[in-house]
């Protein structure tokens, strides 16, 4: 079963590999611009707390205590994405999952509904630490809509927009290890790979990770466009253990009802993208290992903004959805060169 | 006779269950001491004898129907007996230095310490 460690939903698999260990946790972001520009990453600005919903069962629905997991606090139409780490037996060597996930039950790679286990054509799982975040919906090859927060029952989510109902909302994950033998015989050959060398060499996932820092259910709704790619499995469908996976869902919940039932004070409202950019703070772009990139969700593709519903319900303009300045944007992954900066609490959440 | 040290803890636990029962007799005549008896698979007189401490706690199985017939946590309930569950015995016994280590290492740390190191993040219906 997965733990709950600092904020961090961390799965371990003792059974395939001691050291085995992949977590995520949710950090919290800049809402980018929802218009019909496609913008570059914004940086993790903290992560959302996380609690167990039996630790505050009394204030909570019992929908929301039947179906488990975590709660997590969001403002409306605060932002995230998923952060992932992956670790291994040894540096360098890190323990490879399929990661599924969901928002209102509607896959956030192909925008199919919820099913148990993994599947290909079209693939419906991304795999860590090759794709080593989540940002939001794939609309389309490249590009994903921001997983930003919206009430569920107000039309805007992507779950609402895809099934007509507002059942779910929150967030469902689903982590499956590689089988026993298959993770072995990667094993091996990594090791006869840093024989050879006879060095340590460093792997995609280190090289990215610094992107890292620098009672309403909520439901996520589909908001600005940014460059993102989703990235093929390379391994085969047979070699996930789907026998060992585990799943969480993650329950949403408006950040000014936080207090009232945990007794917590919510994290303060992070700033938005236009006072983010005054500040001449950094954007970031990902470069994969010359990696192909995975089409949009089909289902996904014709999803409304919540920039284009809010216009559609009241007519007006959605506020703070200008286009902003964002300069040239930090390279990260494999081909980055030099010290990544690091984001901070402090620079925002005083 | 000079009361040995099992015996005065067999005492508190009997008077611990005599008080469940008799809070729920108080709005509850079914909590008479015959019929919680009966439902837990004891005789009456036993039950008795062990309320009073007169005998040692009873055994697992028992135990864990009397803490579902009193509303009494069932690892609560095994520990006031001066035991612990068959699972979490083999589970102990499995790894016997590993948990040793961690029993000792936590044994002084705040309850809200504890869970957050080793809590599961249960799943639900959905």
């Amino acid at each position: 079963m997965p733990t709950l460690e600092n904020d961090r939903l961390v799965f371990r698999f003792p059974q395939i590999e001691q050291d085995a260990c992949f977590s995520i946790d949710f950090q919290r972001t800049l809402r980018i611009p929802d218009t019909q520009r496609t913008y570059s990453l914004p940086p993790g600005l903290g992560t959302f707390p996380l609690r167990h919903v039996e630790d505050h069962a009394d204030n909570l629905p019992p929908q929301t205590t039947s179906r488990g997991g975590v709660i997590l606090p969001m403002w409306q139409a605060e932002a995230m994405w998923l952060s992932f780490r992956n670790e291994g037996p040894e540096w360098g060597l890190q323990f490879p999952v399929a990661v599924k996930v969901a928002a209102g039950k509607i896959n956030a790679v192909t925008g199919e509904g919820w099913r148990s286990g993994l599947h290909r054509e079209p693939q419906d799982y991304v795999v860590s630490p090759e794709q080593p975040w989540l940002d939001g919906f794939a609309v389309e090859k490249g590009v994903i809509r921001q997983f930003v927060a919206m009430p569920l029952g107000d039309g805007y989510s992507v779950e609402e927009q895809l099934t007509g109902e507002a059942e779910w909302g929150g967030l469902q994950i689903l982590v499956v290890p590689l089988k026993t033998r298959v993770w072995q015989a990667k094993r091996r050959a990594w090791e006869e790979q840093r024989k050879r060398r006879g060095e340590h060499g460093s792997t995609l996932m280190e090289e990215a990770s610094i992107r890292f820092m620098a009672c309403e259910s909520m439901g996520l709704a589909a908001g600005g466009r940014m460059r993102q790619s989703i990235y093929p499995d390379p391994f085969t469908i047979e070699d996930w253990d789907i026998a060992a996976a585990e799943r969480v869902f993650i329950t949403l919940l408006h950040a000014r009802d936080w207090k009232g039932i945990t007794g917590e004070a919510a994290p303060n409202e992070p700033p938005n993208a236009k006072d983010y950019s005054s500040m001449d703070l950094p954007w970031f772009d990902y470069y994969g290992k010359d990696q192909a990139a995975l089409p949009g969700g089909a289902a996904l593709g014709g999803i409304k903004s919540v920039a284009n519903l809010f216009q559609g319900m009241t007519g007006a303009k959605l506020p703070n959805s200008g286009d902003v300045e964002t300069g040239a944007p930090k390279a990260l992954g494999p081909g980055a060169q030099g010290p990544r900066p690091v984001r901070t609490l402090g620079l925002w959440d005083e | 006779m000079q009361r040995t040290k099992t015996d005065a803890a067999g005492a508190a636990f009997g008077e611990h269950i005599r008080k469940l029962r008799e809070r729920r007799l108080g709005s509850d005549p079914s909590f008479s001491l015959r019929q919680v008896a009966a439902r837990c698979g004891v005789t009456a007189a036993y039950l008795s004898r062990v309320e009073r401490g007169e005998v040692a706690p009873p055994g697992e199985a028992t135990l864990l129907r009397l803490a579902d017939e009193l509303g009494e946590d069932p690892d609560v309930m095994l520990a006031l007996a001066g035991k612990i569950s068959t699972d979490l015995r083999s589970t102990i016994l499995a790894r016997p230095q590993l948990f040793a280590e961690l029993i000792r290492a936590i044994k002084t740390m705040p309850d809200n310490a504890v869970l957050r190191i080793v809590r599961d993040v249960r799943d639900g219906n959905w």
